[in-house]
């Protein structure tokens, strides 16, 4: 068990992005600690997808910084981006490769060990133990959403980013998913996972945070929330007319 | 630099196992290839002597334009699962993407030049089995690929990358073009080296230039 001095920390200072004239962050400000699931909340368009690319380096924010471990974080330096592990919408699998295959790949990229028996046990923790090696193209969503997890496992990452990880996955795959990031954050990760998913959320969080007019509008730990209390403080955050008409 | 070599050769690796299994560039290049060969062959009534001259043309118009259909598919096959975010976060350095996407759109076009040449030669009743020609065409190649690389991982991040490409990607290739045709004559026409050596270096210089230009300035260019 880390200690907490050992625990990654990331930090984004006054982060703001703008798509022409769209300003979709503004001056946003988080902190994120390892061994803590974050589950960023918020309406559709509020800029969830975009935070995460911006903190994985795949998108330059205009103004703001990066901080990992106190340290500024310069995606220039070659191995910056390869400290996360990231799940997003689409799946960053090759369609004509086997999962095996591109599992391998992956590993081959980090420069990482993927013995066979590692291989095996990484599938059979995402559940696709007993999967025949076909190329991915004839997975279903589901199975490729578990691959997907595979892959940005693969590599142990200092950071889970999770963009809807629930995405495609049945009662069994979102219960399995949940598994997984109670042990990577047993390991001491920093996991920030966007979701709609409440119910599921509720089961893994640490911490709410609220994203709204491009910044992080609360922070709501969880700590004996039920699933309609969390609705509520949402609701209040993001449509506080309705809930006050209501 | 082991490692840099060895995620560049892993790419390649997967960029050509993945083209035999889909073989969907592969398909489209060779058949737009073999017809334009044939619309050329009944547009332009030769006769053997005129067809010499015009063999170095026809070529390298063929194996560019069906180049530029794999130059659109390299980069754009990596965006439809999202892979190229991927790559971007696993490789050490991008430029790496760069080198891989070169030698396998260089090895895509030498395979469609030596699909190309014999039907060629069989369609035009010429025998094109010249060392010089050969080389020729892989200093063009070369030339083309490092070019239309770094253009193809500009363009495809845009919405108008098919539109795009071609127009950015052919006047780059002028000196190209030129040198090539030129080259390819002379060979054809029996001329002896010292008559076409001026542009034989001068695709050696352009290849050797914008290949070492393409790694240095790929990080920028694919990035926000």
């Amino acid at each position: 068990m880390k200690t907490e001095t050992d625990l990654t920390q990331l930090e984004a200072r006054a982060i703001s992005k703008r798509y022409g004239t769209q300003r979709v962050l503004d001056h946003l400000d988080l902190a994120l600690n390892g061994g803590e699931v974050t589950c960023l909340l918020g309406p559709n368009g509020a800029g969830k997808t975009t935070l995460l690319r911006v903190l994985s380096g795949l998108q330059r924010s205009q103004t703001g910084e990066l901080l990992l471990d106190g340290a500024r974080l310069d995606f220039h330096q070659p191995d910056a981006r390869r400290q996360f592990g990231l799940v997003m919408h689409q799946p960053f699998l090759y369609e004509h490769l086997t999962g095996p295959e591109n599992l391998r790949f992956y590993a081959r990229l980090y420069q990482a060990e993927l013995p066979e028996a590692q291989l095996r046990q990484l599938l059979t923790r995402v559940g696709l133990g007993k999967t025949r090696p076909v190329p991915v193209r004839s997975y279903s969503r589901g199975m490729k959403q578990r691959l997907t997890i595979a892959r940005a496992l693969l590599h142990n990452p200092r950071i889970l980013l999770l963009d809807e990880p629930y995405t495609g996955l049945d009662q069994q795959g979102c219960q399995l998913l949940n598994s997984l990031i109670g042990e990577e954050q047993a390991n001491g990760r920093v996991i920030l996972a966007t979701t709609h998913e409440l119910n599921h959320a509720r089961q893994i969080a640490s911490l709410f945070a609220v994203l709204t007019r491009g910044k992080i509008a609360a922070l709501i730990p969880n700590v004996g929330l039920s699933l309609d209390d969390i609705q509520l403080r949402y609701q209040q955050i993001t449509q506080p007319e309705s809930v006050a008409a209501a | 630099m082991k490692n840099w070599l060895k995620t560049a050769l892993t790419l390649v690796w997967k960029d050509l196992v993945q083209e035999w299994r889909s073989r969907d560039m592969l398909t489209a290049m060779l058949s737009f290839a073999v017809l334009t060969l044939f619309i050329f062959n009944y547009a332009m009534e030769l006769n053997p002597a005129s067809r010499s001259e015009a063999a170095a043309g026809i070529i390298w118009v063929v194996i560019v334009f069906a180049g530029t259909l794999g130059l659109n598919r390299s980069f754009t096959a990596e965006q439809d699962q999202g892979c190229f975010d991927a790559l971007v976060m696993a490789v050490p350095e991008l430029s790496v993407i760069y080198v891989a996407k070169l030698i396998t759109n260089l090895l895509v076009m030498l395979f469609l030049t030596v699909l190309v040449i014999p039907i060629y030669s069989l369609l035009y009743n010429q025998s094109l089995f010249m060392p010089m020609l050969w080389l020729v065409l892989l200093l063009g190649a070369w030339g083309y690929s490092a070019t239309g690389t770094l253009i193809a991982g500009m363009t495809v991040q845009t919405r108008m990358r098919d539109l795009l490409l071609p127009i950015l990607l052919f006047p780059l290739l002028m000196p190209v073009n030129m040198a090539v045709v030129k080259a390819a004559g002379a060979v054809l026409a029996g001329s002896a080296l010292s008559g076409y050596a001026s542009w034989v270096n001068l695709l050696l210089v352009y290849d050797i230039i914008m290949t070492v230009l393409s790694i240095l300035v790929f990080e920028y260019v694919i990035q926000e």
